[in-house]
């Protein structure tokens, strides 16, 4: 009797213990593409992601609870994308949505976690994807499209001296909103492009396009486009001529896919891209000590050699949990509004992607100063060398 | 001039895709929307043969038409032979798009999504300009594949089965022709100018698991133009679409490019549903 009494005890305090226990982990659930289309952003981002919620638990998990991933592959697919957000935010109730990784994905899950009041952490680059009025929860850590042409156009202008714009778009919504947006930019600057195309991204040959960008005395090339198909052919096409004038614009233009796309290795030559500073070399060699200090923990989960994915990729996942372990510990919990409170008083929170801040009207956590321009074919390590200055 | 080559080289492998789509529709009657997946199988197969296992060219070309081959050979097989004999419904083609969804996505999986280079087939420079073969290979494997498919047609007995199947298949029947066997070999035939077709112009579309839906697109808008079932009308059809999106690209600008091909396609359609080298077909009732 005495025994059957204990084991009653025991047992209600499992059963009073249990949702004691789902209620104290933390749910991040993380949106990725991780296969599909794009899936080599999702798959370097996934690896940030993974190591920093295990490195969180090994600590002990942030305020005595551990931190529980719940990823869902979207495939790259916005209606894949939609179905796993409202499973995420209204099954599986967890307290973060992190992604998804493609603006197009993102465009169609925003209303929805924010519909949830769920906290959104944003990680594609497009302007509309963050609104403090339609979606107040929503906060992005990447950088956004127009700081990469920002800081190409800055670039072209102020440091090469090119005045003589050809743009080049593809005819994919991002392509044509993204040359829009360049040829705003440059509006503003007083540059008019002497030559502006949009290019069907599986368009076979490029040389009328470039032609017609020489004929109209063009100085530099200016690509706003994602496909490394169409970058490629650019890049092989101005080879192919002979015609040296550089190339700035798009982080695509010095992705490793490129690399092998190429005739001829010279041809990747003064071509330049907007980049993060944190992936960027110093002019002595060495990476800022946030994106060492991660590489170096990082490297025997990535091969243990030369790491081969684009490191700010990695460095961006890694962050985008870091700062929900920092959100959770300055609201003291994960009640939504508190949250939301915390992420507009954060001010340069310093992760290895970026140094962040938020306000209660600006969505937009990475800073202008933290983007810079880039070599396109120094990849080494993940990471690249500054364009010269 | 350079314009106009390269526009040609492209003009070429939709016209190679008409080709295809004729061969299959002699026999069946039917327009797969597998016939651009061919071709990029025959230029993901040739890449993966020539850089991934280390073969020669000509092993790589035979590799990609002993894929292109296959393929065509499975979807008479998978999408067409039960569909075609258990209905008179348009079913084909939602059997050959489930097909052509299943290559390509496994392609996308197996080979990855981003486009990969097609290696050099002949040792020659890059700044060979005009002469370079990324444009000629396409355009000439074109033309070889029409003239060889006409002495086909006209001159070997197979051939001559294909033309009286394309006219009755009934009446073919009737006389004593294996019909099903003949449309098998038709796709095999379909799959193979395909494979070709695709390796020839690999250099100028890169090794792309997502080619084949513009191919299919397009291959069909160049027969449609020059008229279904004939082949002089295929290779006219390629090069007016050709012209027309080199011209629309040019003066309108690249976003119009889709819209203006389709809408010659409804052009000719509404004016001559023929198109240009088609027969008409009258039927006296």
């Amino acid at each position: 009797m005495k025994f059957q009494g204990r084991a009653w005890v025991l047992a209600a305090a499992l059963f009073a213990a249990s949702p004691a226990w789902a209620q104290s982990t933390i749910k991040i659930g993380w949106l990725s593409s991780l296969t599909g289309p794009l899936s080599s952003a999702a798959i370097a981002e996934n690896k940030g992601v993974e190591f920093a919620v295990e490195e969180i638990n090994a600590a002990g998990g942030v305020l005595g609870r551990k931190l529980e991933l719940v990823t869902r592959d979207t495939a790259g697919d916005p209606t894949k994308a939609v179905s796993f957000a409202q499973q995420l935010v209204f099954s599986e109730k967890v307290h973060f949505v992190i992604g998804p990784v493609n603006s197009g994905e993102t465009l169609a899950t925003v209303p929805i976690v924010a519909r949830a009041g769920v906290p959104n952490l944003i990680i594609g680059t497009i302007d509309e994807l963050v609104d403090a009025k339609k979606y107040p929860r929503a906060f992005r850590a990447i950088n956004t499209n127009r700081q990469w042409i920002e800081a190409a156009n800055k670039y072209a202008l102020e440091v090469l001296k090119k005045h003589n714009v050809a743009i080049i778009g593809d005819t994919s919504g991002y392509g044509t909103s993204s040359a829009k947006t360049a040829t705003e930019l440059l509006a503003r600057a007083g540059v008019k492009p002497v030559y502006s195309a949009l290019v069907d991204p599986n368009k076979t040959d490029l040389t009328d396009e470039l032609n017609k960008a020489k004929a109209a005395g063009a100085d530099v090339i200016m690509p706003w486009s994602a496909a490394t198909g169409l970058l490629g052919r650019l890049i092989n096409t101005r080879g192919d001529m002979g015609w040296n004038v550089p190339i700035v614009g798009h982080p695509s233009v010095m992705a490793p896919a490129i690399r092998k796309l190429i005739n001829k290795p010279q041809y990747w030559e003064n071509t330049f891209a907007a980049g993060p500073v944190s992936t960027t070399f110093r002019p002595d060699g060495k990476l800022p000590e946030r994106t060492q200090a991660l590489a170096d923990k990082l490297r025997p989960r990535l091969g243990g050699g030369e790491i081969d994915y684009l490191f700010w990729w990695v460095a961006l996942g890694y962050d985008a949990v870091k700062i929900v372990e920092h959100m959770v510990k300055t609201a003291g919990g994960t009640d939504p509004a508190a949250i939301q409170k915390a992420f507009e008083s954060t001010r340069e929170l310093k992760g290895a992607y970026a140094t962040y801040s938020w306000t209660a009207e600006d969505r937009n956590g990475f800073p202008d100063l933290d983007i810079t321009v880039n070599v396109a074919n120094s990849l080494k390590d993940g990471c690249f060398k500054a364009a010269p200055r | 001039m350079i314009v106009l080559v390269s526009g040609l080289a492209a003009g070429a492998l939709f016209a190679a895709t008409a080709l295809a789509y004729n061969v299959m529709f002699s026999t069946s009657k039917v327009l797969s929307v597998t016939t651009g997946h061919i071709a990029m199988l025959g230029g993901v197969f040739g890449a993966y043969a020539i850089t991934g296992l280390g073969l020669p060219p000509l092993l790589g070309l035979l590799a990609a038409i002993i894929v292109g081959a296959l393929f065509g050979y499975l979807t008479d097989v998978i999408a067409i032979r039960r569909v075609v004999s258990r209905s008179d419904e348009h079913l084909w083609l939602l059997s050959t798009l489930a097909l052509a969804t299943i290559v390509q996505q496994g392609v996308g999986l197996w080979w990855g999504t981003e486009p990969r280079p097609f290696p050099r087939l002949i040792p020659q420079d890059f700044s060979a300009g005009l002469a370079d073969q990324k444009y000629w290979l396409p355009i000439v494997t074109t033309a070889l594949l029409a003239v060889a498919l006409e002495l086909f047609y006209r001159r070997t007995l197979y051939g001559k089965l294909f033309v009286a199947m394309s006219e009755d298949t009934f009446a073919a029947r009737a006389r004593g022709i294996e019909t099903d066997r003949i449309r098998a070999l038709s796709y095999v035939l379909a799959g193979i100018i395909g494979g070709i077709a695709g390796f020839a112009a690999g250099q100028l579309t890169f090794a792309f698991f997502a080619l084949g839906l513009t191919l299919t697109l397009n291959g069909f808008i160049a027969l449609a133009v020059g008229g279904l079932g004939s082949n002089a009308g295929a290779l006219v059809g390629g090069a007016a679409l050709w012209l027309l999106n080199a011209w629309s690209s040019n003066t309108i600008g690249g976003e119009y490019q889709n819209t203006v091909s389709v809408g010659l396609l409804m052009l000719v359609l509404l004016l001559k549903p023929e198109g240009l080298f088609g027969a008409r077909n009258v039927r006296p009732v």
